[in-house]
C-alpha cells in the first residue's frame, strides 16, 4: 500500500531557535500512530508542517504523492482533519453550531445540508456530546468543550486525523473512549495520528510510537515492538520502567 | 442547523426584513410637524418637499448607514476575535473624521460637485487602510493581532491630530468640527443617496456571502485554515469591506459609532451567534435602529434635534448593560 503521508527532511526554525530537524517518515491508512516527546519538543509544529498551517524551512510533506504546497486548502480539507491544542474557551456558539462547523468542507448550499446534520449528529453522540447540542459552547466544562472539539473533527470525515493532545481535560473514561474511538477510525482505514504524553494510552491503543527529542524523530517503531525494547521510553523520561500489567500487557510504571 | 432550526431562523431574518421595511414606510412621517398625506402623494409644498427632499433621504441614509456599520461591527468582531471590537477599532473611523476635519479646516464647501466633506473622509479612510495594511503585513502574511494593533496606533495618531487642528482652528470652525464629530443624519441628494446605498448594498452581500467562513474564522485561524478557508484572503477581505462600509457610511453621517457594537451583541443573545444568520438581521435591525433613533430625536426635543448618535448611545447604552447583566 501506498503511504498516504510522507514526510521528506523537514525543518522548522524560529529566528535562533531551531524547533526539528531533518524529520522523515511515512505512514499508510489504517494505521494509528502516537507522537510523542517532552515540552517543547516540537510535536505540534510538526502537526502544525503536516496540516499546512507553517511552511518547513526545508523538505516537504507529501500527501497521497502529491506535495502539500500544490494541494488547494479546500480539497486539503477533505483528507485532513486538526485537532488543534486548544480553542477560545468564550465561544457563542452553541455546540451543534460549532461541531457543523466541520462540515464546512463539504458545504454546497447556505444552510447544513441533511447529509451534513446527520453527520454532525454521528459524530456528537460518538463523543458523548448529543445532549449538549443547545448548549453553548462557553458554558461548558473543559472536558465538554474538548468533545465537541473532537466532534467537529470527526464530522469533517476526513482520511488523515491529526489530532494535537485529544485526550486533554477529558476524564480517564473519556480518555479510553476517545483512544478507542480513533482506534475504530484507523480500522475503518483511517490514518489517525495522535499527540499524546499518556505512554499507556499509546501502548494500549496505537500501533506505532514516534518520539521526537532534540529536535528529531528520535524513534520510529511499532508498538509490538516497544514493548520488548524499553530503551525509546528514555527519551521521554529516566524515571519510567517498562512493566506488565494486570491482563499482561505492557504497562509503564514511574519511579 | 436542522430543518425546524433552519425554517425558525428563515422567519427571523424576515422579521428583521418587514422592521426595515415598516421603518422605511413609516419613520419619514414622523417630524415635529404633521404631514398630509393627499400633500404629499400631489408633491404640494411644503409637505411634499419635507417629504420627498428631506425625511425619506434621511429616513433612508439612516437605515442603510445603520446597517453599513452594524454588519461592519460584527464582520470586525469576527475577524479579530473581538467581542469589544467596532467599525472603529482599527482606526479607519478615526482616519475619516480626520480627513473631513481637515476639509472643514481649509474651508472647502465642494470638490468637484461632492461635499467636501465626504471626499476628505473617504480619502482619511483610505489612506488609513492603507498605512494599517502594510504595517500589519510581514513576509505576505497579515495577522489580526498585528492588525489590532497597528490600528489601535494609527487610531491613537488621527485623534490626537484631530484635537491638534480643533485647537487650532477659530472659533466658526471648531464648532463645525465639534458638530461633525457629534455624528448626525442629515438629508441627501438623491444621486449621493443612490451612490451609497448602491456600495452598501454590494459591499453587504459580498460580506454576508462568506458568513461560513466568518463563522470559522471567529473561532481561530488555525481552525478555520484546516477546514479549507484561505485564512489571509479571508482577513483582508474582512478588513477591506468592513472599512468601506464603514468609511462610506461615515461620510455622510459622521461618525456615529456605538450602532456598530450593541446591534451585533443583541442580535448574538436574542436570535443567532451563527454569522448566517447574526449577520443579515445585524444589517436589517441595525438600520431600524439607527432610523428609529434619528426619527425620536426628531421629535423629543422639537424644534431642536437630537443627533442620532446621541440617542442610540442614551436607548442603547442602559440596554447592552442590563443584556450583559441578565446573560452572565
Amino acid at each position: 500500500m501506498k503511504p498516504l503521508l510522507k514526510a521528506q527532511g523537514i525543518s522548522f526554525s524560529f529566528p535562533g531557535r531551531i524547533v526539528l530537524e531533518d524529520v522523515s517518515f511515512e505512514a499508510r491508512e489504517g494505521e494509528f500512530i502516537a507522537l510523542m516527546g517532552c515540552n517543547g519538543a516540537g510535536k505540534s509544529t510538526l502537526m502544525d508542517m503536516i496540516v499546512r498551517l507553517r511552511e518547513p524551512s526545508r523538505g516537504q510533506v507529501l500527501l497521497r504523492g502529491k506535495p502539500l504546497s500544490e494541494w488547494r486548502s479546500d480539497q486539503l480539507s477533505h483528507e485532513v482533519s486538526h485537532l488543534p491544542q486548544s480553542v477560545r474557551t468564550d465561544l457563542p456558539y452553541t455546540v451543534e453550531q460549532l461541531v457543523l462547523m466541520g462540515r464546512y468542507p463539504h458545504r454546497t448550499s447556505w444552510f447544513d445540508s441533511p447529509e451534513d446534520v446527520e453527520a454532525a449528529k454521528i459524530a456528537m453522540q460518538r463523543t458523548s456530546c448529543w445532549q449538549d447540542r443547545r448548549r453553548r459552547f462557553f458554558t461548558l466544562s473543559g472536558g465538554e468543550r474538548q468533545r465537541v472539539l473532537l466532534a467537529a473533527c470527526l464530522a469533517q470525515q476526513s482520511r488523515l486525523l491529526l489530532w494535537d493532545e485529544p485526550s486533554v481535560f477529558l476524564d480517564i473514561d473519556q480518555q479510553l473512549s476517545c483512544f478507542q474511538l480513533l482506534k475504530e477510525e484507523a480500522a475503518d482505514g483511517k490514518l489517525c495520528i495522535a499527540v499524546t504524553h499518556d505512554i499507556n494510552l499509546a501502548l494500549t491503543y496505537c500501533s506505532r510510537l514516534l518520539v521526537v527529542s532534540n529536535h528529531k524523530l528520535v524513534v520510529d517503531i511499532a508498538t509490538g515492538e516497544a514493548r520488548h525494547q524499553p530503551g525509546w521510553l528514555g527519551f521521554l523520561s529516566p524515571r519510567l520502567e517498562l512493566g506488565t500489567g494486570p491482563n499482561g500487557n505492557p504497562w509503564v510504571w514511574y519511579q | 442547523m436542522s430543518g425546524d432550526d433552519q425554517a425558525a431562523a428563515k422567519r427571523k431574518v424576515l422579521l428583521c426584513v418587514l422592521a426595515f421595511g415598516t421603518a422605511a414606510i413609516v419613520l419619514p412621517w414622523v417630524g415635529p410637524g404633521p404631514l398630509s398625506l393627499g400633500r404629499v402623494l400631489q408633491k404640494q409644498s411644503p409637505d411634499g418637499f419635507i417629504f420627498l427632499q428631506l425625511r425619506l433621504t434621511r429616513t433612508l441614509l439612516a437605515l442603510f448607514a445603520g446597517g453599513g456599520l452594524s454588519l461592519g461591527g460584527t464582520l470586525f468582531q469576527a475577524v479579530l476575535r473581538d467581542s469589544l471590537a467596532t467599525p472603529y477599532t482599527l482606526g479607519v473611523s478615526t482616519g475619516a473624521s480626520f480627513g473631513a476635519v481637515i476639509i472643514i479646516c481649509l474651508g472647502w464647501q465642494t470638490i468637484w460637485g461632492i461635499p467636501a466633506t465626504w471626499v476628505g473622509a473617504l480619502a482619511g479612510a483610505f489612506l488609513v487602510l492603507v498605512v494599517v495594511m502594510s504595517a500589519a503585513a510581514r513576509n505576505r502574511h497579515i495577522s489580526t493581532f498585528g492588525l489590532l494593533l497597528t490600528g489601535i496606533a494609527v487610531n491613537s495618531v488621527c485623534s490626537s491630530f484631530i484635537l491638534l487642528f480643533y485647537s487650532l482652528a477659530g472659533v466658526t470652525r471648531s464648532f463645525s468640527i465639534s458638530r461633525w464629530l457629534i455624528g448626525s443624519v442629515d438629508a441627501t441628494s438623491y444621486t449621493s443617496l443612490g451612490v451609497f446605498v448602491l456600495v452598501v448594498t454590494v459591499t453587504a452581500y459580498f460580506v454576508i456571502a462568506q458568513a461560513s467562513g466568518w463563522n470559522l474564522l471567529s473561532v481561530d485561524e488555525q481552525w478555520a485554515a484546516s477546514r479549507g478557508v484561505n485564512v489571509q484572503s479571508l482577513v483582508v477581505k474582512g478588513y477591506v469591506s468592513g472599512s468601506v462600509l464603514t468609511a462610506a457610511a461615515i461620510a455622510l453621517t459622521g461618525p456615529i459609532g456605538f450602532v456598530g457594537l450593541i446591534v451585533p451583541h443583541i442580535v448574538r443573545a436574542r436570535i443567532s451567534s451563527d454569522h448566517r444568520i447574526l449577520m443579515p438581521c445585524a444589517f436589517l435591525l441595525g438600520g431600524t435602529l439607527l432610523a428609529l433613533c434619528d426619527a425620536l430625536g426628531r421629535v423629543v426635543l422639537a424644534p431642536a434635534e437630537v443627533p442620532a448618535g446621541v440617542t442610540l448611545a442614551l436607548l442603547g447604552g442602559p440596554y447592552l448593560v442590563w443584556l450583559v447583566r441578565e446573560r452572565i
